[in-house]
C-alpha cells in the first residue's frame, strides 16, 4: 500500500505486481489484511473458548454495556428491573441470575460480588466503558485451573487498552430520554512516550427506557490509567469510579396486564430503584521473555449498593406492601500472580523443535489468587424506600486463597494437553443481627482439570475436556441456624459446591473464511443455587445435571461482510427428584442468533442481529413455561469525514411485545383477596432508536 | 565498529532502482524463508520464535534520494502493535499505519556527519502474510552522507531481536548488526 506516490513507490509497485501478492489476494487477507477473527486452531483448549477483538465488539449493537458479553456464543444478557441494576445472565442451561456461575473479570479485577445482599455473584457491568474495551476472552465449562469461583458455566475476561489507536469523543441521543456522552483518550508522556502513557475516559448517561415511570437512570463514570512499557513487558496503575442511580420497574404480574389493571410498561411500586457506587484502584505488572512470563496484579475495590425491590406487592403486608431494601457496602482487595516457564523444550539436543524433529514443548504455570471481602449488608423491610424494620443485618468477612499449577504440553504437531490442579480455601465469618445466625466456618476444595486437543488434519481440531469447578455459597447461609423471617430452624449450606464438567468438541476451518465450532457437554452440580423471590436472595438447592450442545459459526465470505450464526440447546434437570418434578425453573433451553456485519463499504457500515431467546420452564413440573422471544437489532454507520462518523442504532426493530424475563410465583396486588400464582414478566424495551456522532482525533 | 564483511555481495553496479528491488527480492526472501521456517516450526509457541529484521539503505541516482527499506516479520509487528494497543491491528488501516510509523521513527534513524538526524520521509508500507516492508527515503541525500545508524526496531519489545542493516555506498555494500544492547553504530 503506497501512501505517497514517488518514483520509488511507482517503481516498486510495478515490480512487485507480478511477484508480490496484493492486498486483495485471498491468501493474504486471511492473516493480517482483512482482520478476520483470529483463528483459535492450535491455541484454544476447547471448542467453546474464544476471543473477540475490539473491532468486532465495536460493531455490535448494544442496548446496555453488559450486552457486550453476548459476543460469547450462547450467552444472553437481559434485565428484569431498572437500568443500573446488575444484568440477568443466561448460559449453558442456566438462569445465572445476576452472574452466579459466570465469572466475569475486568483487567484482573473480579466483577462478581460474593455473599451479595441481593444475589450470589452479583455482576454489575454498568461501569464498563465500551470505548476502552480492547478484548473479550471467554471460556465455557470448568476446564481451567486458572478459573475458580463462579466459573462453572463459563468465564469472561474483559481487557481495557493501555493506549488508544485514536482518541474518541461521542454524543448519543435517543428515544425514551436516552442521552450519552463519552470521551476516551490516551497520551504518551515525555519524548516519544518515554515517560509512560496516560489513558483516560469519562462517560455520562441518562436513560428512562419505555417505562411509564421512567428509570431516570443517571450514570457518571470515569477511568484513569498510567502505564509504562508494553502490555507483556510493563506495568499499569488504574483508578476507576462509577456512580449510578435509577428507578426500577420490576417485573409485573401477567394477570394485571391482561385484565387491563396496569399497562405492560407500568410499575406496581414506582418507589423501587437503587443507587450504586464503585471505585477501584488496581495495578498489573508483566514480564515476558522467550522462555518465561510473569504477571502480578492487585486490586482494591469499594462497592456500595442501595436497592429497593418489590416482587410480591401486598402479599406479606397488606398495609405497607412488601417492598424491601438490600443495602450492600463492601471493600474487596486481592492479588493474582502467575508465572509460566518452559520446563522442557525439544529433544534435549538444544535445538528444540526448530530443527523440525517434532520435539516436545512443555510449559508449566503456577499461580496464586487471594481475595478478601469486608461486607456490610442487610435485608430491610421498607415502604417507599423508608425503612420499617430490619429482617437481618450482617457483617461478613470472606477470605479466600487459591493455588494452581498447570502443565501445557505440545507433544507434536497434532497433540496438545493441558493438565491442571487447583486448591481453594475459603473462610467465612459472619456477625449477624440475629445471634443464632453468626459464626465462622471454612471450606476447602481441590479441582483437577484435563484438556486434550488433537489435530489430525490441518484445518480441524478435536477436543476432550474434563474439569471440576465450584461456586461459593452466600456466607450467611454457611453459618445460619434460623430463618430470619420465621425464626424457624434452618439448615446450613456448605461453603463450596462442586461441579463436574465434561465436553467433547470440534473446531473446523475447512471451508475458506469460515470458522465453526461444535461442542457437546455435560455439567453436574452437587447443589443448584435457586432464587428465593420474596427474599430476593439465592439459596442452595438440589443437585443438577445439564447436557447441552452448542454450534457456532463465523463466516466472512467477502471482505466487507461477516456472518455469525450460533445455536445452543441445553437439557437441564434436577437430580434425585421424580421425573416430572425435576425441571429447573428459568433454566434456558434454546438460544440462537444470526448476525450480519458489513464492514466499511465506502462511507457506510452496518450490522443486523436477530436473537432468539428460547422458552424456559418456570416451575419444576413444567406446567408453566415462558414464551420464546425474538428480537432484531441493527445499526448503520456513515463516515462523514476522515474523523467524523454518524451512527444510527435501532433496538427491537420489529417492536415485538415479548419478555426480557419471566418468573412464576405468588403475589398479591392491592385489592386482591388472596395471593395468586402467576407469571411475572419484565418486558423487552419497545422499538427505539439512537443517533450517535463519533469524533476521532 | 562492528562491520561484518559480506563476501560476494559486491554485485556489479546496476540501475539503482533495480538494485533495491533485487536486494529485497533475493536476499530477504532467502533470509526470511529460513527465518520463517524457524518461526513456523513452532508456531503455537510463539514465545520461542526467532526474531530478526532487515534494512537496506542505498542511493537511487534517478531520484537523487537515499532509500531505506525495512523488512520485518509480520508476526513480530503484529505482536508489537497488539501489546501496545491491546488489540490486533489491521495494517491496511491508515490509523494503524500511522502508529507503526510513529513507532518506527522513534526506533530508527540515520545521523549525518554533523551529528544531526537526516530527515527520513515515510513513503509507505507493504504487507503480506509473512512480512511487513516499510519504505522510507532521505530526499536529495546521498547514502555517503550517513555517518551513523540507530536501529532499535523491535529490540525494545523482543529481547532477542537482531537487526541487520545493509548499507550500500558507491556500490560497496557493508552489513551492520544491531541488538538491544547495541542499538547504534558509526559507519566509519
Amino acid at each position: 500500500m503506497m501512501v505517497r506516490p514517488t518514483a520509488l513507490a511507482f517503481a516498486l509497485a510495478a515490480l512487485f505486481m507480478h511477484t508480490q501478492a496484493r492486498a486483495d489476494d485471498p491468501l493474504i487477507q486471511r492473516v493480517l489484511v482483512e482482520g478476520l477473527r483470529m483463528s483459535q486452531l492450535g491455541i484454544a483448549d476447547s471448542a467453546s473458548a474464544g476471543s473477540i477483538g475490539q473491532k468486532e465488539l465495536e460493531m455490535r449493537t448494544v442496548y446496555r454495556p453488559g450486552e457486550l458479553l453476548e459476543a460469547a456464543p450462547g450467552l444472553i444478557v437481559s434485565q428484569h428491573s431498572g437500568e443500573g441494576k446488575a444484568n440477568q445472565f443466561y448460559l449453558r442451561g442456566f438462569n445465572l441470575d445476576h452472574g452466579t456461575d459466570l465469572a466475569t473479570w475486568l483487567d484482573d479485577m473480579p466483577v462478581n460480588q460474593r455473599s451479595h445482599a441481593h444475589g450470589q455473584g452479583w455482576t454489575d457491568l454498568n461501569f464498563l466503558i465500551p470505548e476502552l474495551t480492547s478484548r473479550l476472552d471467554y471460556r465455557k465449562g470448568p476446564y481451567s485451573a486458572r478459573d475458580g469461583d463462579f466459573a462453572s458455566a463459563g468465564s469472561a475476561s474483559i481487557s481495557y487498552a493501555n493506549r488508544l489507536l485514536r482518541d474518541v469523543a461521542t454524543v448519543s441521543v435517543g428515544q425514551n430520554g436516552y442521552l450519552r456522552t463519552a470521551l476516551a483518550a490516551s497520551k504518551d508522556l515525555g519524548k516519544d512516550g518515554s515517560e509512560g502513557t496516560l489513558l483516560y475516559a469519562i462517560e455520562a448517561l441518562h436513560n428512562d427506557g419505555p417505562f411509564t415511570h421512567g428509570d431516570d437512570y443517571q450514570k457518571l463514570n470515569g477511568v484513569l490509567r498510567y502505564s509504562r512499557g508494553y502490555a507483556n513487558n510493563g506495568w499499569s496503575v488504574t483508578a476507576m469510579a462509577y456512580h449510578g442511580r435509577w428507578n426500577s420497574t420490576d417485573q409485573v404480574p401477567q394477570r394485571a396486564v391482561e385484565d387491563g389493571r396496569i399497562g405492560r410498561f407500568d410499575a406496581v411500586d414506582p418507589s423501587d430503584g437503587g443507587e450504586a457506587r464503585r471505585v477501584s484502584l488496581s495495578g498489573v505488572w508483566r514480564q515476558t521473555s522467550a522462555y518465561a512470563a510473569t504477571k502480578v496484579s492487585a486490586y482494591l475495590i469499594r462497592n456500595q449498593l442501595d436497592l429497593w425491590s418489590d416482587f410480591t406487592y401486598f402479599m406479606d403486608d397488606p398495609v405497607n406492601g412488601d417492598q424491601f431494601a438490600q443495602p450492600d457496602r463492601r471493600v474487596t482487595g486481592g492479588i493474582n500472580a502467575i508465572h509460566t516457564f518452559t520446563a522442557y523444550h525439544g529433544k534435549g539436543d538444544g535445538a528444540g523443535d526448530r530443527n523440525g524433529d517434532g520435539g516436545i514443548i512443555s510449559d508449566i504455570s503456577v499461580g496464586l489468587q487471594a481475595q478478601n471481602d469486608n461486607i456490610f449488608n442487610g435485608l430491610l423491610k421498607t415502604r417507599e424506600r423508608a425503612t420499617l424494620a430490619s429482617t437481618r443485618l450482617d457483617h461478613i468477612v470472606e477470605t479466600s486463597g487459591a493455588l494452581f499449577i498447570e502443565n501445557q504440553t505440545r507433544w507434536n504437531e497434532a497433540l496438545r494437553t493441558t493438565v491442571g490442579l487447583r486448591a481453594n480455601d475459603y473462610r467465612f465469618r459472619v456477625q449477624s443481627s440475629l445471634a443464632q445466625n453468626a459464626g465462622a466456618t471454612s471450606d476447602t476444595l481441590l479441582s483437577p482439570s484435563l484438556n486434550v486437543a488433537w489435530a489430525p488434519f490441518k484445518r480441524a481440531e478435536f477436543y476432550f475436556n474434563y474439569g471440576q469447578g465450584f461456586h461459593s455459597n452466600d456466607a450467611r447461609g454457611t453459618v445460619s441456624n434460623v430463618d430470619p423471617k420465621t425464626l424457624e430452624a434452618a439448615g446450613q449450606t456448605p461453603g463450596l459446591v462442586r461441579s463436574h464438567g465434561m465436553e467433547v468438541g470440534l473446531r473446523l476451518e475447512a471451508i475458506p473464511k469460515m470458522q465453526s465450532a461444535l461442542s457437546l457437554y455435560r455439567l453436574d452440580f452437587d447443589s443448584e443455587l435457586t432464587y428465593v423471590g420474596d427474599e430476593g436472595t439465592t439459596e442452595a438447592g438440589p443437585p443438577s445435571r445439564r447436557i447441552g450442545i452448542e454450534f457456532s459459526n463465523y463466516w466472512k465470505p467477502l471482505k466487507w461482510l461477516a456472518v455469525d450464526f450460533d445455536a445452543a440447546y441445553a437439557h437441564a434437570r434436577s437430580r434425585g427428584l421424580p421425573s416430572g418434578q425435576d425441571r429447573i425453573p428459568e433454566a434456558i433451553e434454546g438460544v440462537s442468533q444470526l448476525a450480519l456485519t458489513v464492514s466499511p463499504v465506502g462511507a457506510w457500515e452496518g450490522a443486523l442481529r436477530l436473537r432468539w431467546f428460547g422458552p424456559r420452564p418456570l416451575v419444576e413440573d413444567d406446567s408453566v413455561r415462558s414464551h420464546a422471544s425474538t428480537t432484531l437489532n441493527g445499526r448503520i454507520g456513515y463516515r462523514i469525514g476522515r474523523d467524523l462518523r454518524l451512527e444510527f442504532e435501532g433496538f427491537n426493530l420489529t417492536n415485538r411485545q415479548v419478555s426480557a424475563i419471566d418468573y412464576y410465583y405468588a403475589s398479591q396486588l392491592r385489592g386482591e383477596a388472596a395471593p395468586q400464582n402467576d407469571i411475572h414478566f419484565h418486558p423487552i424495551e419497545s422499538r427505539s432508536f439512537r443517533v450517535t456522532l463519533v469524533k476521532n482525533f | 565498529m562492528n562491520v561484518v564483511p559480506s563476501p560476494g555481495r559486491n554485485a556489479p553496479r546496476r540501475r539503482p532502482g533495480r538494485r533495491i528491488i533485487s536486494t529485497i527480492m533475493k536476499f530477504p526472501r532467502l533470509f526470511f524463508a529460513a527465518a520463517l521456517a524457524y518461526a513456523c516450526a513452532c508456531a503455537p509457541a510463539s514465545a520461542h520464535s526467532f526474531h530478526a529484521g532487515l534494512t537496506d539503505i542505498s542511493f537511487n541516482a534517478h531520484t537523487g534520494s537515499t532509500e531505506v527499506v525495512h523488512t520485518l516479520m509480520a508476526h513480530d509487528v503484529e505482536a508489537l502493535l497488539t501489546n501496545l494497543y491491546g488489540q490486533s491491528v489491521d495494517l491496511t488501516d491508515p490509523q494503524a499505519q500511522a502508529v507503526l510509523r510513529k513507532y518506527l521513527e522513534k526506533q530508527f534513524w540515520l545521523t549525518g556527519a554533523d551529528g544531526k538526524r537526516l530527515p527520513l520521509h515515510w513513503v509507505g508500507i507493504q504487507v503480506d502474510t509473512d512480512s511487513v516492508v516499510v519504505f522510507q527515503e532521505a530526499a536529495q541525500t546521498a547514502s555517503s552522507k550517513v555517518a551513523a545508524i540507530h536501529d532499535a526496531v523491535l529490540a525494545d519489545f523482543l529481547s532477542d531481536q537482531v537487526n541487520t542493516v545493509n548499507l550500500t555506498v558507491d556500490g560497496n555494500l557493508r552489513t551492520f548488526g544491531f541488538n538491544a544492547g547495541h542499538p547504534e553504530q558509526s559507519v566509519h
